[in-house]
Formats: structure tokens, sequence, C-alpha cells
């Protein structure tokens, strides 16, 4: 018995060790290599979301070194499967850092992940950049940890002063998901429309992978709400509309970044005309946003970036504009240059970040007419009033 | 990359717990149950509630967690006496779904920024991987002591006796039911502490870390390594963390598509198991159809009369 | 009136919900009928057969908008997909189930989550891990009666459970090679030695599950899109219809099935708490039925013998 144990434990590290001398050469830092880590979902439920801002952050990487680098220095992606996971993202962080000895990360994808690993770049010092953990809490976790995405409290504060005051709305519904980013984006909502002397007459809940809405949905229907609001991921959101006309509801429909991803149209595109939804902002008179969508579609297959990977598209651009100003890898120096960045002008229009590193924006504000997000500006909430911003 | 390495030995030595004591359920006694996510969960949990909201030491909540998941064993135990093999098998899935479900409806987030676990004024950092693989391998160490002694007691021997033939348990006086809610309490008790030294390394519980795949993997790590096999679970446990990080751990993993790696594991799994069907180290000595007698068998197993009974 | 109406929508929905899962679940119960194992990849055969499915859908039809084609086609489709996920089901019973048949009974499971991992993620690496839409093959329209909607799709697919049932109870019980299953299931050794060849029905079980699962899986994705890891929470509901039902039990699945859907959808309004917790409700259930009738509603209660 303690033959076969030892002829596993040889196996195994016989197997590693004749991996890793292949696998060292391909992850090491070289000198003329800046090494940037990512963490995402890369497999299971919500993998598009993952692979969609890995895409994104090695698209700007290639289009950087395609433009000579970074005085002369290449830069490489390095991304890490998180399996969406707290485990698993810890593993992808311990690889990227101590491993592959990576300079900054974008990620995770997720807020849970992402809360585990801001906690250790806190501590370990290195610059963690999300595109998407929109809680509250993930800049608070400390020095170190940024996002270029707005804090859901941000995007349900704009959302609710948009239903009340722009659309005059007095009575919404909401169904939303239990996780991390419905949840914080419905009970902002919630508690702001409230204060402002709204009613919320229905908050129904569902799973995250729930593809059956029509109990809650029901319910909704025997309230009277004017307009049900859906801050769920994509595939949830195309199935409510899709079950709210097969019940025979045509109450409009209003949602959240979420819905800016384009595969909503494939999914439920003879529903989605009218739905109202708050997303990123767009920079007037700039074109880097439908230059990266073009790019990012010639690049994989025809295929559309939503929000968040356009967020990490930014966010490695901003990254990499850092390590130019830093003229090293030294993790100290490049959060100092991240934490300087001003004014940065990005596909999602101008970029800066407050001192706990979240992201300032204004938030845009679209609706759906047949098949296409027409924007209708970009508002800030000033003294409590919403103003429209440009 | 030896860091790595370190950190599969701390992440399997967390799930060598867990398989330790699914094996108490499934491998001494013979009940397949597939709820260890549930006492994993609320071991986290424990922890988590215990440290951050009330500020307690992290040692304090190791036996609370371990009485509380015990408690929700016997809790789960109880009703689900009746039902045998497969039907027992989804009816403690559902418990662990069950528990899932409401700790996702409680708080989607779950906790973050735990305190940790400290001893002597030495916090238990996860940038010092030795002193947590000592941690945490000292209690697997205690656990595998605590449950081979189990396991050749009076005890063990009527846990086996239920999980060879129920009826002829019972006929010669073994109270089959004390039996078999003691063995989901001690796997319950266990597979809770697992779940704080897994709090106490990640510092964050999220309530979807704990679906019912954990419980499959930790299944899968008794099976693997060879049902009542207690060297062998522990060695399952380590293969199987060992395959899943592998990729990672060989860099391999920024090469190869992600679902590539994943593919890897899943033939892995079905190639081992057509290999040695029994696992690795193969089954306890009990195995079903042994030509020997029942008390052959049982003297066998006593101390003294043959050395590495295992 | 209003309350009355809502409540009768909730009970429309948890049956055609419910008629998904009974689909479904009527492969398990053939497969686990036969060799008394969880087979963990069935779900995933379902997802294989939906993408199948989709795909020669959209082949044949091409840019064709004849109503008429687009039924034809879309029965072709699900015909392929049948035949393939057939001819995958007793690929993957011959290399991975086929040598632990003798084993202990926790070894296939383990192969069959294997099988689960290779299928799921092969899917998603071949296909993306998008979700994708199956298109309806016909016009859609909600259809009102008496305040109640329900949709074509919705009704074709519990047409199409309640058929598959009738067809495999009256397979199972009348035909000779039901007759062998049946032996087979009972005792395969005996059943070997009154000249049944064992493999051979094991086999054919296992071709007419997956063609099940295929018929399941793109019925399905009407209602629940296709993507990779569809199977799994599919998968694993259907398999708590048919334990409800009494594993084995043809009719059971049906009922089984039925009731899950039922008790889904009508029962987080009728206890007033957030529907988030259906997946609560639907399993507390399942373990009270289990502990009222410890082999399901129609399982066959054995005595153990001593």
């Amino acid at each position: 018995m303690k033959k076969t144990i030892a002829l596993a434990l040889v196996v195994m590290l016989a197997v590693t060790s004749l991996f890793a001398n292949g696998g060292s050469e391909s992850t090491a830092a070289d000198a003329d290599t800046y090494v940037i880590g990512f963490i995402g979902p890369l497999t299971g439920d919500n993998a598009n979301y993952g692979i969609r801002c890995s895409n994104a952050a090695n698209l700007a990487i290639s289009e950087i070194n395609a433009a000579g680098g970074i005085d002369g220095k290449q830069l490489r992606l390095i991304a890490e499967n998180s399996l969406g996971t707290v485990d698993g993202a810890i593993a992808a962080y311990e690889k990227l850092v101590y491993s592959d000895n990576v300079c900054a990360i974008i990620g995770p994808v997720f807020t849970s992940p992402a809360l585990a690993v801001a906690q250790r770049c806190y501590e370990d010092g290195i610059v963690m950049i999300t595109p998407s953990a929109t809680h509250k809490d993930v800049t608070s976790v400390g020095d170190f940890v940024y996002r270029t995405v707005p804090s859901d409290s941000l995007q349900s504060e704009v959302a609710a002063h948009y239903f009340y005051e722009v659309m005059g709305l007095r009575n919404i519904a909401c169904l939303y998901a239990m996780n991390d980013y419905s949840q914080g984006l419905a009970t902002g909502v919630e508690e702001i429309f409230t204060q402002l002397g709204g009613t919320v007459s229905a908050m129904e809940t569902c799973m995250v992978g729930d593809r059956d809405f029509r109990t809650q949905l029901g319910a909704i229907r025997s309230t009277d709400a004017e307009a049900i609001y859906i801050p769920n991921y994509t595939v949830e959101d195309a199935q409510i509309l899709e079950q709210a006309y097969q019940l025979g509801m045509n109450l409009p429909f209003l949602s959240s970044d979420g819905f800016s991803d384009p595969e909503i149209y494939n999914l439920a595109g003879d529903f989605t005309d009218g739905v109202i939804y708050v997303g990123p902002a767009q920079a007037e008179a700039s074109t880097i946003l439908t230059d990266f969508t073009a790019a990012y579609s010639a690049a994989y297959d025809g295929d559309l970036p939503d929000s968040f990977a356009t967020n990490a598209y930014d966010a490695t651009y901003i990254l990499a504009a850092a390590i130019d100003r830093a003229g090293s890898a030294d993790r100290q120096a490049i959060n100092d240059e991240v934490k300087a960045t001003t004014d940065f002008s990005g596909a999602n229009g101008i970029i800066n970040f407050a001192d706990n590193g979240d992201m300032i924006a204004s938030q845009g504000v679209y609706q759906v007419e047949g098949t296409t997000p027409v924007y209708l500006g970009s508002f800030q909430v000033v003294d409590g009033h919403i103003v429209q911003v440009d | 990359m030896l860091n790595f390495f370190l950190l599969i030995i701390i992440y399997a030595g967390i799930y060598a717990l867990m398989a330790i004591g699914q094996n108490c359920i499934t491998g001494n006694t013979g009940m397949l149950s597939l709820c260890h996510a549930g006492f994993f969960c609320i071991g986290s949990y424990t922890t988590a509630i215990m440290c951050k909201t009330f500020g307690l030491p992290f040692w304090f909540s190791l036996p609370v967690a371990a009485i509380i998941s015990g408690f929700v064993g016997f809790l789960i135990g109880v009703p689900t006496l009746r039902l045998k093999g497969d039907y027992l098998c989804i009816a403690t899935l559902g418990l662990g779904e069950i528990i899932r479900n409401i700790a996702t409806n409680v708080n989607p987030v779950g906790m973050m920024s735990v305190p940790r676990a400290e001893l002597f004024g030495y916090q238990f950092s996860s940038r010092n991987k030795f002193t947590f693989i000592l941690l945490i391998w000292f209690f697997v160490a205690v656990a595998y002591i605590l449950f081979r002694q189990l396991a050749h007691s009076r005890i063990g021997r009527a846990m086996i006796a239920v999980r060879e033939d129920e009826v002829a348990a019972q006929s010669n006086g073994i109270n089959v039911t004390k039996y078999k809610i003691g063995a989901f309490i001690l796997g319950a008790g266990v597979g809770g502490t697992a779940g704080c030294f897994a709090t106490a390394y990640t510092l964050t519980v999220q309530p979807s870390s704990f679906t019912f795949m954990v419980s499959v993997m930790v299944l899968c790590m008794v099976v693997l390594g060879g049902m009542g096999n207690l060297a062998g679970v522990i060695l399952g446990a380590f293969i199987i963390e060992f395959i899943s990080y592998f990729p990672q751990l060989v860099g391999l993993s920024s090469v190869i598509p992600a679902q590539a790696s994943q593919i890897i594991y899943g033939l892995v799994l079905v190639v081992m198991m057509i290999c040695r069907p029994q696992g690795i180290l193969g089954r306890d000595k009990y195995r079903y159809g042994d030509p020997r007698t029942f008390t052959q068998k049982l003297s066998a197993r006593l101390p003294g009369r043959k050395k590495e009974g295992v | 009136m209003d309350t009355l109406i809502q409540y009768l929508q909730y009970f429309v929905n948890g049956i055609t919900l419910g008629s998904i899962y009974a689909l479904i679940a009527l492969g398990y119960t053939m497969v686990y009928g036969i060799l008394k194992f969880i087979n963990f990849a069935h779900g995933d055969i379902l997802m294989v057969g939906a993408y199948i499915g989709l795909l020669t859908y959209t082949a044949l039809l091409g840019s064709s908008t004849s109503a008429v084609w687009m039924l034809a086609a879309f029965f072709i489709a699900m015909i392929i997909s049948m035949a393939f996920c057939a001819l995958l089901g007793m690929f993957i019973e011959r290399v991975a189930y086929k040598p632990l048949r003798n084993a202990n009974r926790l070894a296939p499971l383990l192969s069959a989550i294997g099988v689960s991992f290779i299928l799921s993620n092969g899917a998603a690496w071949i296909f993306g891990a998008q979700s994708r839409r199956f298109p309806y093959p016909f016009d859609d329209t909600p259809i009102v009666i008496a305040g109640l909607s329900i949709t074509p799709h919705q009704i074709l697919t519990m047409a199409v459970s309640v058929i598959m049932m009738i067809v495999l109870t009256l397979f199972v019980n009348k035909t000779k090679m039901g007759k062998a299953m049946r032996a087979t299931s009972l005792d395969q050794s005996t059943s070997e030695l009154m000249g049944i060849d064992a493999n051979k029905i094991i086999s054919m079980t296992f071709a007419i599950g997956s063609a099940l699962a295929a018929v399941g899986g793109i019925l399905a994705s009407f209602d629940f899109r296709v993507y990779a890891s569809m199977g799994t929470m599919t998968g694993l509901k259907a398999f708590v219809a048919a334990v409800i039902g009494g594993i084995g039990n043809i009719q059971g699945a049906m009922i089984g099935g039925i009731l899950l859907g039922v008790l889904e959808s009508i029962g987080a309004p009728l206890l007033g708490i957030p529907s988030a917790l259906r997946d609560t409700i639907a399993f507390a259930a399942l373990i009270i039925i289990l502990l009222v009738r410890p082999e399901g509603i129609l399982g066959k209660n054995e005595r153990e013998k001593v």
C-alpha cells in the first residue's frame, strides 16, 4: 500500500517536472516583456463574461504591441480561469503573482472572487483593476484596488432619479436575481426611488441560472406597477422579456448595464423594443468605442463586446499608460501611476478614479428601438437632482 | 511554482478533512450521501460569523462549527433513515441544495475580510503557506488517527456490519439507527471543520461556492482513493486537487484553452475509474463477496493481529 | 376572481414547466431501471441533443421562410439529433460504463461525472459560452383562454411528453424487446441464462434513453435556451422528478415531473415566500414525499430479504 502511495507521488512529481521546464519558459517574466494577469470565469455558467473581458484585454494588448509596445517592451496577458469561485480565483491569483510574477491584474470579473482577490492585492501590493465587479465594498478593501465599472450605488442613484424625475414614473416593480450585482442595483434603486417619493410595489427575486420567471411576472402583474426594473444578466433578462410577452404583459421594462450585451438581441430581439437601460456613458465626438467594437468584432468572429468587455479594454489601456509612466514593472510605482490617472479618454468616455479607486463617470441612458440602442445622453446626480451632462 | 504546489497541498488538506467525513458516512457505514457541500457551507459561515461579526478567535469557531454541522447532520440523519441507496442520495443532495439556496437568499454576496486565525500572537496568513500547511495537515492527521481508532473500535465494527448487511447487523443486536445517525453526526462534524479552514485561508465566504458539485467531488475523492480506506481517501483528495490545478501548476493553463483543462480533468476521472474501479488503494478488506466469514473478517481488523490493517 | 385567475395561471405554468422535466425524467428512468445507477451525463447528452438539433435545423432551414418546410425541417432535425444522441449514448456506455459493470456501484457514477465534464466543456469549447436561441418552427403567439395564456410550443411539449410516455409504456410492456428489458432489469445474470443478450439490451436502453434526451433537450431549449451547461441543473431537476415519481417507473416520471413543475411554480406565492426560494420548496417537497413514500409515488416497495 505504501508502495502505491509512493509510486503515485513519484508519478505526479515526474509529470510536474516534465512540464515544468516547458512551462517556465513561457511564464517567466523576462526583461523585455511586461506581464499582466487576468482573472475571470473562462468555463462554467457565466463564462461568456470572463471570455469577453479577456478577449477585450487581449485585443488592447495586441494593439499596444502592434504600435511598438511600451518603450520598446512588449506587453503580454496571461489569462487564468477563476471558475467563478473564490477558491478558483485565489488559485489563479497565486499562480499569476507568484509563478508568473505579473506586474498588475485585470479582474476578477464577479464580485465575490473580486472581494477575495482584492484583499490579497492590497496585502501583496499589486494593482488590480476589475472591469465588472460592481458591489460597493470591492474598493473599500484598500489601496491598489480599482475598477473601470461604476459602483452599483452610483448606477442605481442615476437610474432611480432618471425613472422618477425624467420618466415621471411613480410606481415600479423589481425582478432581480439573488447575486451581488442584481441585488445591489435593485435594492439601491428601491431605496432611492422610495426616498424620492415613489412606490416600489413588488421586489420579486430569482436565482441566477433560473429560466422560468412566470411566477414572479404573475405576481408583478397583480400589482399596479407602471414599469418593471430588471437589473440582471443577459440571459435572465431575455427570458423575462419573452415570458412577459407570453403572459400577455405589456409593461415597459427598465434595465441596467447588463442589458448592454448585444447578445440580448439574438436571444430576445422581438421583445426588446422600448426597453430603457442605464449603462456606460459615451464620450461625445469620440470614435474609440466604435473603433473598438469594430476591431473586436473582426478579431473574434463577429462576436460583439458588452459593456464589461469595453471596461476591460479601458482598464488595459489605463494600466499600459501607467506602466509607461512608471517606466518599470515596479508594482508600487504602477499603483502610484494608476492612481494619478486623470481624464483618461477611453471607450467609455472620460475616466477618473476617486480616492478609493472607484471610477468617476457619468452614466449613459439608452432606449432600445427595435434591436438598436439609441443613446439618450449621459447623466449625473447633482444635489439630489438629475442633470444631463451632454 | 513551489508556492503553487503548496497551495494545492493546502486545498488538498481542506478537502481531505471533508473526504474523511464523507468516508465515515459512505465508506464505513455505506450510506450514499451527497450533502457535504452543505456541511462545508455551515462550517465556513460559522467561522466567518464568529470571527468577523462577534470578533471571537478562530479556535472557538472550530468546535462550534463541528457541533453545528454535527447537529445538522443529526437533523438530516434522523428523517432520512428510512431511505436507502439512491433515494437517500437524492434526498441528501436536496438538503445540500436547500442549505445553499437559503444562504444565497440571506446574503448573496457572502462575507469578506474575515480576521485571520491566530496562535500565540502568530497570524496564519495565506502568504506564509508552510505554517498554514502545518496547521491544516495537523488537523488532518488528528482526524486520521481518531477515525482510524474509531474504525478499529467496537463502534467502527458495528458501522461496517451495518454497511455489509443491515438486517444481519440488526439481528446481531446492533442498533442500526444509532450507528447510522452517529456516522452522520461524525461525518458532518468533520466536514464542518473543513469549512473553518477554508474560510481561514481565503478570508471570504461566498454562497455560490457550495454547489452540489463540491459534494460530488468529495464523493469522488472517497471512491477514487478507496472506500472505507482512510489513507486512500486522503490520497484521493490530494489527487483530485492535484489534477484540477495541474494545468495552472505547470503553466499550461495560459497556453491551452480553459475548457481543455476541464476536459483533461474529466478524461483522467474516467480513465482512473476504468483502470482501478475499486479505488487507487482499494477498498478496505470487507468487500462484498469476500470468501472469509464475518468473524474472520472482523478478527483481521482487530489491532495487533495484523499490522497495517488499513 | 383575479386572484383565482392568477393562481390558475401559476398552475398552467407549472404544468408546462413540469412536462419538460417529465420528458427528460423519462430518459433517466429508462437507464436507471436497467443499470441502477445515476447517469450524471444524461443532462449533458440532452445539451448535445439541443445543439445538434439547433445546428441541423438552422442548416436545413437556410433562408427559407415556408411554414411547411420550417415544421418539416424541425422534425428532420429532431430525428437527426435523436439518432446522433442514440449513437453517442451507446458509445459512452461502451467506453465509460461497460468496463465498470461489475465494479462497486459508485465507480460508474464517477465515470459518469467525468463524461459530463468532457461533454459540457467540449461543447463550451466548440460552440462558445454564450446562450443561443432555438427559433420557433411555427407561429408561437400565445393563446389566451379565459384569461389564461399558454403558448403553442408549451402545448407541443406537453403533447410530446404524454405521447412518449404512452409509447414507452407500450414498448416496455407489450413488445418482446421490452420484456427482455424488464428481465434484464430484474436480474441480469438470470436473464442471460434465458438467452437474452444483456449487452445488447443495455446498449439499446442507452440508445433509447439518449434519443429521449435529445427530444427533451430540443423542446427544453425553447424555454431554457441552448448553452453548454444547460444539462446540469435541468438534468438534476429531471432526476429529482424521476425519484419523486419512483425511479424506474415510466408513469412515475411523468407524475413526478408535473408535480415538481407545479410545486416550483405555485409554491412560493402560495406560501408567501420569495420566489428565489423555489428550489428550497422543490427539494423540501422531494424530501417530504420520500419520507412518506421512501420509494417514490409509484415506486415498488421492495421488501428486503434476510
